[in-house]
């Protein structure tokens, strides 16, 4: 089967800097996959290339077998690709509900199929718990519900492939595990493929089948859950037993 | 190597193909001789190190503190005259009076700038920053106009004037000149050793990468940005005191320097020390070129004064594309909620009876008119002010919604005054006017074209040389407007039977007519906001990167509001000439276009309701001036008033008419939310207000008191946390 997304040795260099190295990852419909790794290991790199805000020094990226690399962000976004931001990229001067709606007004310019972009965003906004602040502007939100309007807003693009940069950072406890549900839910009931990129172990390794781990750039290690926990490469990333290499 | 076909060789090529084809066809009569080649480079060698001083203060100042500096020239404008007081008036010898200027007052104005403004604005939306610099500019020129007032000419002399100078071959090099070379080197290289050698220099440099991450090395970035504050202003001074004697003491010419200083900016991509010298030099150089050989004969003769706003553009063309930023996005602590329709008729309704109550006499304004009498003459300013509305009215969409600064909205107003006179309006067809939008909203497109991949602060200096090059070059040809015509270039328009010119017996028609327009654009304004246009406009302005990732075409989103903008400007155009009848060559300068934005960004750029609120108080300043008899301070104060009013825009960015509407809701006995909203957010911007020097600071040379540290706790959202424990006992601890 083809994955949904695939990188192939994927190279990011900022002058002297390599911020990703030959990263080769994948994703598959219907599942999460997790992007782990210490600070500045270029996961969210990772995800501007995915996305076409970065453009790879060399590498491609693909969509079901086809080469998106040089097509641009809002092509993407036509193709079924969908992200949320590591730090909030919210359209705080609109409300929540209009945040959602510019998605699904923007989605009719490629999806003919007629539907009526209020009701999408009605039922986006229920689906994704917001309802009751539909109302209000992005930008007076706690930065956990404008995370939640973020995510509302990349599910109204209607993706094959949703990228969540530290979907749970800045939620409750209580919050993030509403948020692991909905996952759950898009994953199994919607098809959807999800990456992941978060910092909340206990999150990751709950709700990921497939889990990457990169440092320095490189995958170092990639497998189920159990697996990378049991990873001595991994172990010593986060934990640092070689002081010239703790990165975070 | 293969030869690479990219865009930008080919727009290279153009570029050269263009510039040899003008050269060509202007060739003056001046032989290319060892003289004239002498003379080409001795003064073009020397304006372009005045430029480069200029220009390098600029970058300087937005490399380490990111605001661009549309002040710059104006500042450095206001030193000169300085100067000119000290040694001229004054008799006091140069030296001293160089040092006095640009060692003390300089300085002086650099940290107070600082201090009191910009570090206000450091986190401020773009539209922001330039309004607040470029309201600084109008005010450093309506000081130095109330100062020193431009009745008598004054001259800055040249340096040892009399003396001989050197020869170079047959050609003299003033002492002057050779001055100015030798001191834009020294400059360059004080600065170079300035930022690669000196404590202060590294950690200004250091500032930009990492503002946070600079002050825990020690760096303390109030001082930083005094510092840097005080070197642009001192480059400033020292350009303005070089080029005065070559320019003439005149406020316009000397303000108009940062066109040129822009341009070089441009070329150094606002950065690259060395490429500001370089970029002074292509200026000073081609404007030295022109003059010794090229003649543009009589219809071209201002071309020469808009050699940098060429060199902008083209400079433009071949910037590096801007890359999405992400983690940009500053989110504003606004609430509010969209216009209903009804409501939006009913404030249309509003402006028509204002407006028309007035124009018919029925608003006793002040002693002297009679009720229901409007003069003439008041009538005809009316219809000035509306149709200064109708340009502020086009702004909003575009600066307030989509975030795309333009200043050129005045001269594209102009060019359709001027289309105006030739297709319609000669014999009263409104048909005409819709020609003329229609020909003005490409036009609004075709400026913003070369900045429409780039930051937008480039948009906002193309606009400024497009506006620059309006007045110079395509008004000024006879084509367009010429001077010696004496037949009627506007008849009357023919509406319904009713006659709208600028006649005195139909000015009230007129005004009525335009206000019935204003309401109507107002109100198709409101209902726009609620459309998926405007939507996608703000949500571009908000965050470009998302608007991309949700599958926006931000080009051609941008493109769509340009036409918008340009149409409204096109259609404000045709009554702008339609009001003054006859056309004036020296009607559209581009500093007239400016207060219409700063007035217009004052009242609140968001909201249309401000185009109203802009032109009443536009108006206002002659009202008033008639009801307390006409003072000669209130001129004065209507000069410096609009820069002021800019510069308060750091205090309350948002503009006056989201401030009052939040207040005024907050009196209404039934809106409790409205209070408890603004409670909130007033307690917010305290919050925000112990912005990061403090943090910084705290406890190095500020007291740890429990004041600060409470704050510090809400900053840091630990406030609930610490409440009921305060760690710092309330009597205070002084570190």
């Amino acid at each position: 089967m083809t994955a949904l997304l695939s990188t192939n040795e994927v190279v990011v260099r900022f002058g002297v800097l390599q911020a990703v190295s030959q990263a080769s990852i994948e994703v598959h419909a219907g599942r999460v996959t997790g992007l782990i790794g210490p600070n500045g290991a270029g996961k969210t790199t990772c995800f501007n290339v995915i996305t076409g805000l970065q453009e790879p020094t060399s590498g491609k990226v693909l969509l079901e077998g086809v080469d998106i690399t040089g097509k641009s962000p809002s092509k993407r976004a036509r193709l079924g690709i969908a992200r949320t931001f590591q730090k909030l990229e919210v359209f705080g001067s609109l409300s929540a509900r209009e945040n959602i709606m510019v998605a699904a007004e923007q989605r009719r310019s490629w999806d003919k199929s007629g539907f009526d972009p209020r009701a999408v965003t009605d039922e986006i906004l229920e689906k994704v718990g917001i309802a009751d602040v539909s109302e209000f502007m992005v930008g007076t939100l706690p930065t956990g519900t404008a995370r939640l309007v973020e995510l509302a807003r990349a599910l109204a693009t209607n993706p094959r492939l949703l990228l969540l940069d530290e979907a749970s950072s800045g939620l409750t406890e209580e919050e993030t595990e509403e948020m692991a549900a909905l996952l759950r839910r898009l994953v199994a009931e919607d098809g959807l493929g999800i990456l992941l990129v978060e910092h909340d172990m206990s999150f990751v390794m709950g709700i990921c089948e497939y889990i990457y781990v990169l440092d320095f750039g490189r995958v170092i290690a990639s497998g189920t859950p159990a697996e990378v926990q049991a990873n001595p490469t991994v172990q010593a990333a986060y934990l640092g037993t070689d002081a010239t290499e703790d990165a975070s | 190597m293969p030869l690479k076909f990219s865009p930008r060789l080919i727009s290279a090529l153009v570029v050269a193909l263009i510039v040899a084809f003008v050269v060509h066809s202007n060739w003056g009569t001046a032989s290319v001789s060892g003289q004239t080649i002498a003379t080409f480079l001795v003064v073009g060698i020397a304006l372009g190190g005045i430029y480069a001083i200029s220009a390098a203060g600029l970058v300087v100042t937005y490399a380490t503190t990111g605001i661009f500096n549309f002040a710059q020239a104006a500042i450095g404008c206001f030193l000169a005259f300085c100067y000119w007081q000290l040694t001229v008036k004054w008799g006091l010898p140069t030296l001293l009076s160089i040092a006095i200027t640009l060692l003390i007052i300089a300085p002086a104005i650099g940290i107070a700038l600082d201090r009191v403004i910009m570090r206000r604005l450091r986190d401020a939306a773009l539209v922001v920053q330039l309004m607040v610099t470029v309201g600084l500019m109008l005010t450093f020129m309506g000081i130095t106009l109330t100062i020193w007032t431009p009745k008598s000419p004054r001259s800055v002399p040249h340096f040892f004037e009399g003396t001989k100078g050197v020869h170079l071959g047959d050609v003299v090099a003033t002492w002057h000149r050779i001055i100015t070379v030798v001191i834009a080197l020294l400059v360059a290289v004080a600065l170079r050793f300035l930022l690669y050698r000196t404590r202060l220099g590294i950690s200004m440099r250091a500032v930009v990468d990492s503002r946070s991450l600079a002050g825990l090395t020690g760096a303390k970035s109030s001082v930083i940005s005094g510092a840097s504050w005080s070197l642009g202003c001192m480059t400033a001074g020292l350009a303005g005191i070089l080029i005065a004697p070559e320019t003439g003491l005149v406020v316009e010419n000397l303000a108009l320097v940062i066109v040129v200083a822009a341009a070089a900016a441009a070329i150094a991509q606002l950065k690259s020390l060395p490429m500001v010298f370089v970029g002074g030099l292509i200026i000073g150089l081609s404007e030295a070129f022109s003059s010794v050989y090229l003649n543009f004969g009589t219809d071209w003769n201002y071309a020469p004064q808009a050699i940098p706003c060429v060199i902008l553009f083209v400079a433009l063309l071949f910037l590096p594309q801007a890359r999405l930023e992400t983690g940009k996005v500053r989110l504003t602590k606004r609430t509010e909620r969209l216009t209903k329709p009804w409501e939006a008729a009913l404030g249309g309704g509003v402006m028509i009876a204002l407006v028309g109550a007035w124009a018919n006499g029925w608003i006793p304004w002040f002693s002297g008119t009679t009720f229901g009498e409007r003069s003439a003459v008041w009538l005809g300013r009316g219809v000035g002010f509306l149709i200064f509305g109708l340009i502020m009215l086009s702004l909003v969409p575009l600066i307030g919604w989509a975030g795309q600064v333009s200043f050129a909205n005045f001269a594209i107003a102009g060019i359709g005054a001027v289309l105006f006179s030739h297709f319609g309006g000669q014999n009263g067809s409104p048909i005409g006017i819709l020609f003329v939008m229609m020909v003005c909203a490409p036009l609004g497109l075709l400026i913003a074209l070369p900045a429409l991949r780039l930051k937008g602060l480039y948009l906002a200096l193309a606009t400024l040389a497009f506006a620059e090059f309006t007045d110079k070059v395509i008004v000024r040809h006879p084509k367009m407007i010429d001077p010696s015509a004496t037949g009627v270039l506007f008849k009357p328009l023919d509406i319904f039977g009713i006659h709208i010119s600028s006649d005195a017996a139909d000015r009230k028609a007129f005004v009525i007519f335009l206000i019935v327009m204003f309401a109507i654009l107002f109100f198709m304004l409101e209902l726009m906001r609620r459309s998926r246009w405007a939507r996608r406009w703000i949500a571009m302005s908000d965050s470009p990167a998302a608007s991309a990732t949700i599958g926006i075409n931000l080009t051609t989103t941008k493109m769509a509001v340009f036409m918008l903008s340009g149409a409204m400007a096109g259609f404000a155009g045709c009554m702008l000439g339609l009001s003054q009848g006859a056309l004036r060559v020296d009607s559209f300068p581009m500093f007239l276009g400016l207060p219409l934005v700063l007035l217009l960004a004052v009242q609140g750029v968001r909201y249309p309701v401000a185009a109203f609120m802009g032109l009443v108080g536009l108006a206002s300043f002659p009202a008033l001036s008639e009801v307390m008899g006409n003072p000669t301070w209130l001129t004065q104060v209507s000069l410096i008033g609009p820069g002021i009013a800019a510069v308060a825009m750091a205090y309350r960015p948002e503009g006056a008419v989201f401030y009052t509407g939040r207040d005024l809701a907050g009196l209404l006995p039934w809106r409790a939310d409205a209070r408890e909203e603004k409670a909130l957010l007033d307690q917010r911007t305290r919050d925000q207000d112990i912005g990061r020097d403090d943090i910084n600071d705290l406890g190095i040379d500020r007291p740890f008191t429990s004041e600060k540290v409470a704050q510090l706790d809400r900053v840091l959202s630990i406030a609930d946390a610490v409440d009921e424990h305060p760690m710092v006992p309330t009597t205070g601890v002084t570190a």
